[in-house]
């Protein structure tokens, strides 16, 4: 078939050209190594902790801290590289213990541990609530310790001892968790996240930037040659958005086999996860075939096409869920098929949904794909006769 | 007249690689001459053109114009003016842009900018596409424009490189008449070709070149009459050419014979003598001729009796 | 005028003519900048709905719901007051609240007794933040209940006679943890979103210099033009000189206008205008060498715009222009130094933050021209491969 002729070559120029092979294959996997290395959920906060010199007690409350859920522990040398990480917002509340600690300790004055913090920022302010209610669970180690010594024979080191163990078998006011839900409203942290937004982020814009192949072959004069033979107007749209439609399903095949293979995600029901990737990409021919129509040159595809599909991507959720922006913007978000994109894959990955509960989204993307393909369709139709 | 010339190329030698371009060129051009440099794609026409303006560095010889040597003084290069073989031009912007942007290159002052460039415009005859995007004009136009860059800032030498390829006979014929001009109104040109027909036309001299060596120099009535009287006749003719043409050397009384794709060429003394003979070859080996053609000496002839090769493929 | 001035001029003109170049230096970062300044607001401060459940209605109960509700807290939290723990469990679930207390039946009595009651926390998995939060505050007020209770123990498993259980329990009564904390300000701005993406997409895009310029230069040479330049009297130097020029005036007009228009308009914080300036053209100077760079290494204007490419993103990502890299890992943190973007993405930083004018910038400074003498003298030697 002649379309497909067109397909082969138009394909082949793409695959040929190792710019546009680099955007397809090879920078959605470097960005996803990268951005999920650092997308560590929303669910800890780092705190910093200056203890050098503060003597084997201020080792133990760092140890709590370490342990203790919800806090991840950053170790500094000196005050000023606390402080400066803290105003840099490389760790959310940072500690600073006293000096020499075990000796002061069996004293029962009152140790105080400065926490920095700013009044303001209420992430800060969280962390340090976090950090304050550890030192007090260590501090009451200490006022046992110091307790019990006072009132029996034995040292302070032994009554601490005492009071450690004891403070894990001795009935507690005890906080005992209730789950209300089991089910998120967001992707699951780190790969996971990362690997299924860069998959709508990525085949969208790849998409848009390759709208240049089409300028290019009009332009080349390639079309009018194709139209001087035997070959209609509809085979040559039918080839390119054939073209785009193939490519975007490498492209997704590519990120999904890497996803799971090397970084363990777990795409979800995979019929459900088929059609999604699916469906995704012919929203992707359609926004190929698009930008092939509605830029003039090659240059304005390549600089505006990933402009406007970063934009898009931010505001469908690829970037930060939507779940923590305002509902104003999650309802603008949703005019851009990449919510939807990212909708269903949430209900895949974190709520473990079927095809059934996706459907809806399904639907709406295909309406997009329709919509997309033949506006540009149409288009690139008048162009052409 | 002035007792030097205004360029001078002595011995010039460059080499790509190990693959030699021009090997020992050299020749001078006076002021109101038009010197034509002929000979076949690849010989080194292009090549010697580059050196002459600075753009190559031969790996020996020199190039000098009025005495200075363009390698090291700079300001030689406003002396001459250089219009390449391909269109040297910014498709996006306007002719008169362009052709500003040239002139303050060659450090014209900004009063005499202006009108310069409505000078060259008029004689491009783009006046009225002043203000348009190059990449809006025909061939024929991007063309004429290209050789008027080349002309804003009074070059004493003008260095044209093949100006007519790929272009229609009429603005050829135009092109060839301006630079007649030029070499009329005092303006030394340097043009290379590989049409017989322009070098004979327009070039007060013309240097032959082939394989990087200048093989024969002078007016054209020197150069023919190298030949005497020798006629060149051409045959077009289906069947084994080189075979005809083995057949024509062995002919006593021919001189040089080269083939072409559908031609052979004889150059031999008294060709209408001779034309029995060669017809009676062609049929020996069943080669069909299907025209003749005898003319007087010419420029092609010449090459063909020095080089026994054609100048066209 | 010097030939420098006059290529660099022409470049320029025909750049400005170019739409893409206005949309990749000047659109694309205040969209995307305004994008994000609106995603973001709002979202700075953290502050969350607890439900309370009080079954118990005893003297720590109230206490507790009390200590839940004093100022320090409201800065946190809002208290809603929920009937039952079904009606919490189905609140926190639709979202109404983040995360809800639950003080059972029997609770301040049962704190005399061998095992007390435990308190509920309720918690969605969608705000696993507020959960733990509220588990501290509430494990902070029974922190010293719990010590009081654990000294006593001590003090029994420690030999004292079980007959003086009662004096114990009321001695522990009065005791305080002697481990206490106290909060201090470190007198330092905070970094909000829109103060952050800013810059980083200003600079992102200013990266995307590198493509357009190399690519022009190849351009220009298939053209002829270059040659033509080289026709003319000029040394090679000032093409060079006059591609750098137009390449570094188009970087800074597209930083400081973006720049500009955050600052005022989306209330930005680039910091004090002088030290940014500074960084701004420091960060420019290494995108023309960058540039140069492309052009010396590259043979043909396809491996440039390849080339460019792979700079550009490569640089982004490490120098954290897409996310913020202080959430990154340490070894991200330190590969971000070694790009100019990164180094000057730290100097915007610390001018937003912690503030300190030209000392805060001095070290990124020195950082970005070091990196800028080494790609540019790379990049000379090369270059005039290129030229001649």
């Amino acid at each position: 078939m002649r379309a497909l002729a067109i397909a082969r070559a138009s394909t082949r120029r793409i695959i040929r050209d190792r710019t546009s092979l680099f955007f397809l294959l090879v920078l959605p996997i470097i960005v996803i190594i990268i951005v999920g290395a650092t997308v560590r959920g929303f669910s800890t906060f780092r705190v910093g902790v200056e203890s050098s010199n503060s003597g084997p007690a201020g080792q133990q409350i760092v140890s709590a801290l370490d342990h203790a859920r919800g806090i991840d522990v950053i170790t500094y040398t000196n005050k000023k590289s606390l402080t400066t990480a803290l105003a840099r917002g490389e760790i959310s509340a940072g500690v600073l213990l006293p000096l020499n600690l075990g000796t002061s300790e069996s004293s029962s004055r009152p140790i105080t541990v400065t926490i920095y913090a700013e009044q303001v920022n209420s992430t800060q302010q969280a962390a340090a609530t976090a950090v304050t209610s550890v030192i007090l669970r260590q501090g009451a180690l200490v006022q046992s310790a110091n307790f019990a010594a006072a009132h029996s024979s034995s040292p302070y080191a032994q009554t601490l001892a005492k009071a450690t163990s004891l403070q894990h078998s001795v009935p507690q006011v005890g906080l005992k968790t209730v789950r209300a839900d089991s089910s998120a409203s967001t992707l699951p942290q780190g790969y996971s996240y990362i690997a299924p937004t860069e998959l709508v982020l990525f085949v969208f814009l790849s998409a848009l930037a390759g709208g240049a192949t089409i300028i290019e072959t009009r332009r080349l004069g390639m079309y009018e040659r194709m139209l001087a033979g035997p070959v209609h107007a509809r085979t040559i749209i039918a080839g390119e958005a054939l073209t785009y439609f193939l490519l975007a399903l490498v492209q997704s095949v590519l990120i999904v086999t890497v996803g799971s293979v090397v970084f363990a995600v777990s795409w979800g029901n995979p019929l459900a996860a088929a059609l999604l990737v699916i469906t995704w990409a012919l929203v992707g021919a359609g926004a190929g075939l698009l930008s092939g129509t509605f830029f003039r040159t090659p240059e304005q595809a390549s600089a505006i096409g990933p402009t406007a599909g970063i934009a898009l991507a931010m505001l469908g959720g690829c970037m930060w869920p939507l779940s923590i922006v305002s509902a104003t913007m999650r309802e603008i978000g949703h005019i851009t098929p990449q919510a939807w994109a990212v909708d269903a894959w949430t209900s895949l990955l974190s709520r473990h949904g079927s095809l059934v509960t996706i459907l809806p989204q399904l639907g709406v993307l295909a309406a997009f794909a329709a919509v997309l393909l033949s506006v540009s369709s149409l288009r690139l139709y008048r162009r052409l006769s | 007249m002035v007792d030097r010339p205004l360029l001078r190329c002595e011995n010039l030698r460059r080499s790509f690689g190990d693959r030699p371009a021009v090997e020992g060129i050299s020749f001078s051009i006076e002021p109101g001459e038009i010197y034509g440099l002929l000979g076949p794609n690849g010989a080194g026409k292009t090549t010697t053109i580059k050196m002459v303006c600075g753009l190559l560095e031969p790996d020996a010889g020199e190039v000098t114009i009025e005495g200075r040597h363009v390698n090291t003084d700079l300001s030689v290069k406003s002396l001459l003016g250089y219009v390449p073989q391909d269109i040297a031009l910014y498709p996006d912007l306007t002719a008169s842009e362009n052709l500003r942007f040239i002139a303050r290159l060659y450090k014209l002052p900004s009063d005499v900018v202006r009108q310069r460039v409505a000078e060259v415009l008029e004689l491009c005859e783009l006046s009225d596409r002043a203000n348009d995007r190059v990449d809006s004009f025909s061939g024929g136009m991007k063309r004429r424009l290209n050789i008027g860059a080349g002309l804003l800032h009074h070059p004493r030498l003008l260095v044209l490189d093949e100006p007519t390829v790929g272009v229609d006979p009429q603005s050829r014929h135009s092109i060839l008449e301006r630079v007649q001009e030029f070499g009329r109104s005092g303006m030394a040109v340097l043009y290379t070709t590989h049409y017989m027909e322009e070098a004979e036309h327009i070039c007060s001299r013309v240097g032959i070149i082939d394989h990087g060596r200048l093989i024969a120099e002078g007016t054209r009535r020197e150069l023919v009459e190298q030949l005497g009287e020798r006629d060149r006749i051409e045959m077009s003719a289906t069947g084994d050419l080189e075979a005809f043409a083995a057949a024509c050397r062995s002919i006593s009384g021919v001189d040089s014979v080269a083939t072409t794709s559908d031609a052979v060429q004889v150059v031999a003394r008294e060709g209408r003598r001779m034309l029995p003979l060669l017809l009676e070859a062609s049929e020996q080996i069943d080669v069909t001729v299907n025209a003749i053609d005898v003319t007087e000496p010419d420029l092609e002839a010449v090459f063909l009796h020095l080089t026994g090769t054609a100048l066209r493929d | 005028m010097p030939a420098a001035l006059l290529i660099a001029g022409k470049d320029l003109r025909q750049r400005l003519r170019d739409r893409s170049a206005i949309v990749l230096g000047l659109i694309a970062p205040l969209l995307i900048a305004a994008l994000m300044s609106f995603a973001f607001k709002g979202t700075e401060t953290f502050h969350y709905s607890l439900g309370v459940v009080n079954d118990d209605h005893g003297v720590v109960a109230t206490q507790l719901v009390k200590s839940l509700d004093s100022k320090a807290s409201r800065t946190v939290l809002t208290l809603v007051p929920l009937s039952s723990e079904s009606v919490a469990r189905t609140s926190v679930h639709d979202g109404h609240v983040a995360a809800a207390l639950v003080i059972p039946v029997g609770f301040s009595a049962s704190l005399s007794a061998v095992h007390p009651e435990s308190l509920a926390i309720v918690t969605s998995v969608n705000h696993q933040i507020e959960g733990n939060v509220t588990r501290s505050i509430v494990g902070s007020f029974t922190a010293q209940i719990n010590a009081d209770r654990l000294s006593v123990e001590t003090a029994l498993a420690s030999g004292v006679p079980l007959s003086s259980l009662n004096a114990l329990t009321a001695k522990a009564a009065t005791l305080r943890i002697p481990l206490q904390s106290v909060e201090r300000p470190i007198g330092a701005d905070q970094l909000s979103a829109i103060s952050y993406y800013s810059p980083a997409m200003a600079i992102f895009f200013l990266l995307f210099t590198i493509s357009f310029a190399s690519r022009s230069f190849f351009v220009d040479r298939a053209e002829g033009m270059i040659e033509r330049m080289r026709a003319a009297p000029l040394r090679p130097a000032e093409i060079l000189v006059g591609k750098a020029l137009s390449v570094f005036v188009y970087g800074t007009l597209s930083l400081a206008t973006v720049g500009v228009i955050t600052s005022v308009a989306f209330g930005a914080n680039w910091g004090s205008p002088l030290s940014a300036c500074l960084l701004g053209l420091a960060l420019v100077i290494s995108v023309v060498c960058l540039t140069a760079l492309v052009i010396g290494v590259a043979r043909t204007q396809r491996q440039a715009e390849g080339l460019a490419s792979l700079l550009v993103f490569g640089l982004a990502l490490l120098g954290g222009n897409f996310i913020m890299i202080s959430s990154s890992p340490p070894l991200m943190r330190t590969l971000a130094l070694f790009t100019p973007n990164g180094e000057a993405m730290r100097g915007f930083t610390d001018l937003a933050t912690i503030g300190g004018g030209l000392a805060a910038v001095v070290r990124p400074i020195e950082a970005i021209l070091l990196i800028s003498v080494v790609t540019g003298g790379a990049a000379i030697a090369l270059a005039r491969r290129a030229v001649t």
